[in-house]
């Protein structure tokens, strides 16, 4: 949310100059040294006093009041002492630094040493010099206080009360606030730094603010985002008092405890220490607001293509990814590790490229081969392998435009499958910017992803189709978040209802009537393109015409984004995580921006194709790396993460049905989607492959979504559901009893047996140990019991169920 | 990503502090009225416990008309050629344990039991236009109205992803009685699902509950000895393999994780609870209604081993069950008889062994039926009922359109109201919601309240906030909770 650079230079700049509250710090001694401001008024008051009665005591020539100032004195200095001592108690506890503070602690233990002068001076009897040193210590508690009282109440806290230039002061708010203390006497901001904080205290508003108090919603008449309304404030006056964050409303709210009834916000999370931090900050830095063009408080990732330099290659650094990845591993300290073996590399780009395993056949000829550039052959075969290659990529793409063989809207007509040009596309390896033409600007067989699903009954009006091809068209192909923007002007971005309703327009055939949150505005829709730098749309002409230009628009090589979007997607299918993450969020900031640019570059030059790009990361050293364990879940997708190699995957429900199908007996048997396909194409499928059947509770454990809405990653962690799915369903159980009873009557003696459901499941041979176990699983004599008990268990090891 | 709301660790620091205002003798009343007092602005429920732990959710599928069930209106019985309009119940009704409060006939025994719930007459289903039974049923099951740009979880996995299983070895979302290979099973996928939350908050179906056992014991032909042999050498392979050197990561760890899980389930004793052959005769035939009333065994039986969230459902298949487009009086006699018995039956088993305290039953249908109001009163949506005005036939006897302005839901124990009535409907036609009207958020948030989950609970998905209900709205219905 508050990302990058600009935040730590802000925080940093905060920390140096003012204060902040360790957690560490011992309690006593952080107790007492808060103490500091109570005690520290004794000295103040009773030296004052002192000195006061002194003169008098002079002037009358007098000495009855000797002993209360003497008592004074004593009382003084000794709490000067103790004042001392908290308030380096306080500076080192809690981090003081500044030229204020500097100031009053030498001043402040001045004062407690001209104290102690006084006192010996004053037992000494040498009444001059003591009179002349109470007089020195006066002024110097003075100095010493008044620079204290700058730290706790800020510099213009007496001059703003004045008649004359002041503001009023809010009453009744006496809470100190140490953080800012020195701000007034040093921090001064530059140019730079003002709008870099400005973009940040936008950004904590609507990420955590807009939503009740903006355009959209306007909660007790307060506007957060425009300058000119928030410091005007709402329906119960001014949110703040700039260079006065303790008198600042909003900071007075957001501070409140979550269960007070006037605790802001009301819902969602409630604001950081850092995010308060930073907006007293601001308020105490005069909330400054730069006018002019404003910045985005979102990053906004370039919409042209961009070529970046490659480094020279080297003897073994050749291919352009990993001439990048050098560069970017030098530049995080990795060091290369050696690739991985034949035997891995073959398993990696079999089920990557086509998803299936090897047979044992060709897993030797490969291990066996010397040619040298066996490896680059390989991918060069698989990726010929049509049919192989477009079962395999169906999944993801079926996932990814919500393409599939049941679901809602088929019963009522309101729904079109778009699966025989889909699988024709793969097949054929439409160059990419065809694909995406025939998707935007369709024929009859691609219509279904821009009609998108149609209920009956009343809708709301941010998923009518229109707006769900706009918002599907974005996420899938632009990699950007229309949803929030298609109800209301988006929270997340710089989208507005505006550009979305423009933007579904032109899928339109007559013109939309914008609805915010449901609720017609009266105003008609406008009809562009999302960037406008892509092209005009014809306005008035009809939606066919407008439908090819839009196509034509989004796949013009100048739209960087639309082949970043794609480029990212393949590598994270390939690399178990994208450049990008989340790959639908392509504004996020890439790991390495010179390779997602000379990916997305090298693309268009290579006509779009996508089996090339395929091929130039399959055979780089980068993916040929050892794979990578990740222990949480979330590490991979986190913005920490640092590219090491190949994250460790596991098989997708297709890949995993289809290796058991091929390694041990086929699990499906239903070729009716195979049907739907045209006659040559369904002589090329050997066995329904899971792509090619429609969802049951199996493939939906092993975690093939509902293909309702638009998916485009999936969860890699096993469950409970699925265990039980893989342990006990039927749909499972059955195969590999129709397996056994086959392998059985093939392999009469248990030996060949489990060496070849090694072989073919697993790529090798078993391990004595592991032929032992084995064989107490078949027995002697296999058994159909003990074969399907055996492929079980090999089927749910982790090596068979790992891309590794 | 999603950021969890972190309800555990708050509860960790809260309940201390409960414990040891427990201890300097506060009341504890005194400390839930301090978490409810507030209820004039957003509920105070952050921490609380919760007066529920289990939910059962009994899902009339397919309408079921509240002037026929729990909210009768004047009788007028058949005559050929009568006029429709005449008709507002087609049954007779017959008090309850509740004073003053009448049941149509054939809901005796549930009428019996009333001093042990609450009544909801004012159940206002959402307007959708055109109406259409799977909609209105993901409205109600996932508090969002379809389609949505986000996959919008079902209330029952919102439950597993807040609170997790009860019991570890019982999944944390059970769902019984529907079948998904009837008419419309692509509209109820739909919503019997997780949606963003993830497959492991999924529902664990149980479509014929007689067949419950299946679903957590070895696969049919494998003994428990070959079961048990089967685990042990899957262990040994994985120890012996030389992926071990691949050391942990979270999807070999994950792997061996929840296969050990399903291991233990299926091996343990709480599976016998999915074992209806196990109850004895008697009680069994108290249930044996047919699918539903095994279904509320079921329920009975997972309830007492420590289900946290199951549905059963008299199962929804268009023009079946309650949704009668044709012999309403007819079918309904039928669809009584399945229900009354099992649900009264399932509240005195539950309160006998002193479960029903911690469990929340909800009773509850997408909308209700008329016979002439299509929709509700004020709007004209399609006709989609054959009712003449005219009543030439007797199947034409009955509550045969789609109403959506007054219902009836049900709910006992879990901290509810005992022998309370909240809501009225008119007597005459329309007879729509007239005091107190209740909506899908209301009811949602009244069960989160009651288990202790937090009103604003949220996750971000694709950078916005998903709350429990849209938008986070809708408040518990305090009323209703004791």
């Amino acid at each position: 949310m508050l990302s990058g650079i600009t935040l730590d230079r802000l925080l940093t700049y905060f920390f140096t100059y003012t204060v902040i509250v360790t957690a560490e710090s011992f309690w006593l001694w952080q107790f007492l040294g808060r103490l500091h401001p109570l005690i520290v008024h004794f000295p103040v008051g009773l030296l004052c006093i002192a000195l006061f009665l002194e003169v008098i005591s002079w002037f009358r020539k007098s000495t009855e009041l000797r002993a209360g100032i003497n008592a004074m004195l004593w009382i003084g200095a000794i709490s000067s002492v103790v004042a001392a001592v908290f308030g380096l108690m306080l500076v080192n506890q809690e981090d003081y630094e500044g030229k204020g503070v500097a100031i009053h602690q030498w001043s402040g233990l001045a004062t407690m040493l001209l104290a102690i002068l006084t006192i010996i001076a004053l037992r000494s009897g040498q009444v001059m010099l003591y009179r002349s040193l109470l007089v020195l210590t006066v002024v110097g508690v003075s100095v010493a206080g008044h620079f204290g009282a700058l730290l706790t109440h800020g510099e213009d806290y007496l001059t703003s009360v004045l008649p004359v230039g002041g503001k009023p002061n809010a009453p009744g708010l006496s809470g100190s606030n140490f953080a800012f203390a020195s701000m007034g006497s040093n921090g001064q901001l530059t140019t730079k730094q003002i709008q870099d904080l400005t973009v940040e205290v936008r950004s904590i508003l609507a990420h955590n603010c807009y939503s009740c108090h903006s355009a959209t919603k306007t909660k007790g008449d307060l506007r957060l985002d425009q300058k000119a309304l928030v410091m005007k404030g709402g329906k119960h006056g001014f949110i703040l008092k700039a260079g006065h964050p303790e008198a600042s409303e909003i900071i007075r709210r957001i501070r409140l405890p979550a269960d007070d009834k006037e605790a802001m916000p009301t819902k969602g999370n409630r604001l950081t220490e850092k995010e308060i931090g930073l907006l007293s900050f601001w308020i105490k830095a005069g909330a400054p607001w730069p006018g002019g063009a404003e910045k985005s408080i979102y990053r906004v990732a370039a919409l042209e293509p961009r070529l970046p330099v490659l480094p020279a290659a080297t003897v073994d650094i050749t291919n352009p990814i990993d001439r990048l990845v050098n560069v970017y591993f030098h530049k995080n300290k990795i060091e290369w590790k050696s690739v991985v073996d034949d035997r891995t590399y073959m398993r990696r780009v079999y089920l990557d490229i086509i998803g299936l395993l090897p047979t044992p056949t060709q897993m030797q000829a490969f291990e066996t081969s010397d040619k040298p550039d066996k490896r680059e052959a390989l991918v060069k075969e698989l990726l010929s392998r049509n049919s192989d290659y477009a079962q395999h990529w169906l999944t993801f793409w079926n996932d990814a435009l919500r393409n599939d063989y049941s679901g809602t809207g088929y019963i009522t007509g309101g729904r079109y499958d778009i699966t025989k040009w889909l699988y024709g596309s793969l097949r054929k390896n439409k160059p990419y910017n065809w694909f995406v033409r025939e998707l935007i600007s369709p024929n009859k067989e691609s219509a279904g992803f821009i009609k998108g699903i149609k209920w009956r009954g009343t809708i709301n009006s941010s998923q009518r189709t229109e707006m769900q091809a706009a918002q599907n068209v974005a996420q899938v192909l632009l990699g950007l978040n229309l949803k929030c923007a298609s109800c209301h002007d988006s929270f997340v971005s710089d989208w507005k209802l505006a550009d979305a309703y423009a933007f579904a327009n032109v899928f339109a055939d007559s013109t939309l009537e914008i609805n915010r949150c449901d609720k017609p505005t009266g105003k008609m829709a406008g009809r562009s393109v999302l960037y406008k730098e892509l092209g005009t749309i014809s306005v008035d002409a009809p939606t066919e015409k407008r439908l090819r230009e839009l196509a034509d628009f989004l796949v013009q090589p100048k739209d960087g984004r639309l082949y970043r979007t794609l480029v990212n997607r393949i590598w994270a299918q390939l690399m178990g995580r994208g450049i990008v993450e989340p790959v639908d969020v392509m504004d996020n900031e890439p790991w390495s921006q010179d390779l997602l640019d000379w990916l997305a570059y090298d693309f268009v030059q290579n006509g779009y194709d996508i089996k090339k790009l395929i091929y130039t990361i399959t055979t780089s050293k980068t993916y040929q790396l050892p794979s990578v364990g990740i222990k949480d879940a979330d590490l991979v997708k986190a913005s920490t993460y640092v590219f090491e190699g190949m994250v460790r995957r596991r098989l997708t429900a297709e890949q995993f049905a289809d290796a058991v199908s091929l390694a041990f007996n086929p699990i499906y048997q239903d070729t009716s989607v195979v049907k739907m396909l045209p006659k040559t194409i369904q002589k090329e499928i050997v066995f329904p492959r899971a792509s090619l059947v429609k969802n049951d509770p199996f493939l939906t454990a092993l975690g093939r979504p509902n293909r309702e809405t638009v998916s485009t990653s999936r969860t890699s962690q096993a469950n409970l559901l699925q265990a039980l799915e893989l342990t006990n369903g039927t749909t499972f159980n059955e195969a590999l009893k129709r397996g056994a009873e086959r392998w059985k009557a093939k392999y009469p003696s248990s030996d060949l047996l489990v060496k070849e459901l090694y072989r073919k499941s697993l790529g090798r041979d078993p391990m004595p140990k592991e032929m032992a176990v084995a064989q107490k699983i078949v027995g002697a004599q296999p058994s159909v019991e003990g074969i399907e008990d055996l492929v079980w268990a090999i089927a749910l090891h982790p090596e068979f169920q790992l891309i590794y | 990503m999603i950021n969890r709301w972190n309800r555990r660790e708050f509860l960790q620091k809260t309940s201390a502090a409960t414990l040891a205002a427990l201890g300097a003798g506060a009341p504890m009343a005194s400390l839930l009225q301090g978490c409810s007092s507030a209820d004039k602005g957003k509920p105070k429920l952050v921490g609380q416990r919760g007066t529920a732990d289990t939910v059962i959710l009994l899902w009339m599928a397919g309408g079921m008309a509240h002037t026929e069930t729990f909210d009768p209106k004047r009788y007028t019985p058949f005559e050929t050629g009568m006029e429709g309009n005449r008709v507002l119940s087609t049954f007779k009704s017959m008090p309850t344990a509740l004073d003053g409060i009448h049941f149509s006939e054939g809901l005796q025994s549930i009428g019996n039991v009333m001093d042990r719930g609450t009544l909801i007459r004012s159940y206002v289903a959402a307007d959708m236009g055109h109406i259409l039974h799977s909609r209105h049923q993901y409205h109600w099951h996932t508090c969002y109205e379809p389609p949505q740009t986000v996959a919008a979880p079902h209330i029952g996995s919102w439950i597993a992803r807040e609170l997790g299983p009860k019991n570890q070895v019982i999944p944390a979302f059970i769902d019984i009685g529907q079948r998904f290979t009837v008419g419309e099973a692509e509209e109820l996928k739909a919503f019997h699902t997780s949606g963003f939350l993830g497959n492991e908050f999924g529902p664990f179906f149980i479509p014929d509950p007689s067949q419950g056992l299946e679903s957590v014991r070895p696969p049919i032909g494998m003994d428990a000895r070959r079961f048990e042999r089967r685990n042990q050498l899957y262990n040994e392979l994985i120890s012996n393999s030389p992926v071990g050197e691949f050391g942990s990561d979270y999807q070999k760890e994950s792997l061996r994780r929840s296969m050990e899980q399903a291991y233990r389930l299926l091996n343990s004793p709480e599976a016998k609870a999915f074992d209806l052959s196990t109850e004895p005769a008697h009680i069994y035939e108290r249930y044996n209604t047919g699918r539903f009333g095994l279904g509320c065994l079921l329920a009975r039986r997972l309830t007492e081993q420590g289900a946290r969230f199951i549905s059963v459902t008299t199962e929804y298949e268009p023009f079946k069950g309650w949704d009668t487009h044709e012999n309403g009086h007819t079918r309904l006699e039928d669809m009584k008889c399945q229900i009354d018995g099992p649900i009264a039956q399932l509240i005195l088993d539950l309160e006998k062994t002193g479960h029903l305290d911690r469990t929340l039953i909800i009773l509850a249908s997408e909308f209700s039926r008329d016979m002439m109001v299509e929709g509700r009163p004020d709007a004209k949506v399609l006709e989609q009922v054959n009712q003449p005005d005219i009543l030439s036939d007797l199947k034409f006897y009955g509550m045969h359109r789609h109403f959506t302005d007054g219902c009836s839901v049900l709910m006992f124990g879990g901290g509810i109201k005992k022998g309370f009535v909240y809501g009225k409907t008119a007597d005459e036609r329309p007879c729509k919601t007239i005091e107190n009207p209740v909506r899908i958020e209301g009811i949602h948030q009244t069960i989160y309240h009651a288990l202790g989950i937090a009103p604003d609970t949220q996750y971000e998905v694709e950078k916005r906030p998903f709350y429990t209900t849209p938008d986070g709205k809708g408040k518990p219905v305090m009323e209703l909770l004791a």
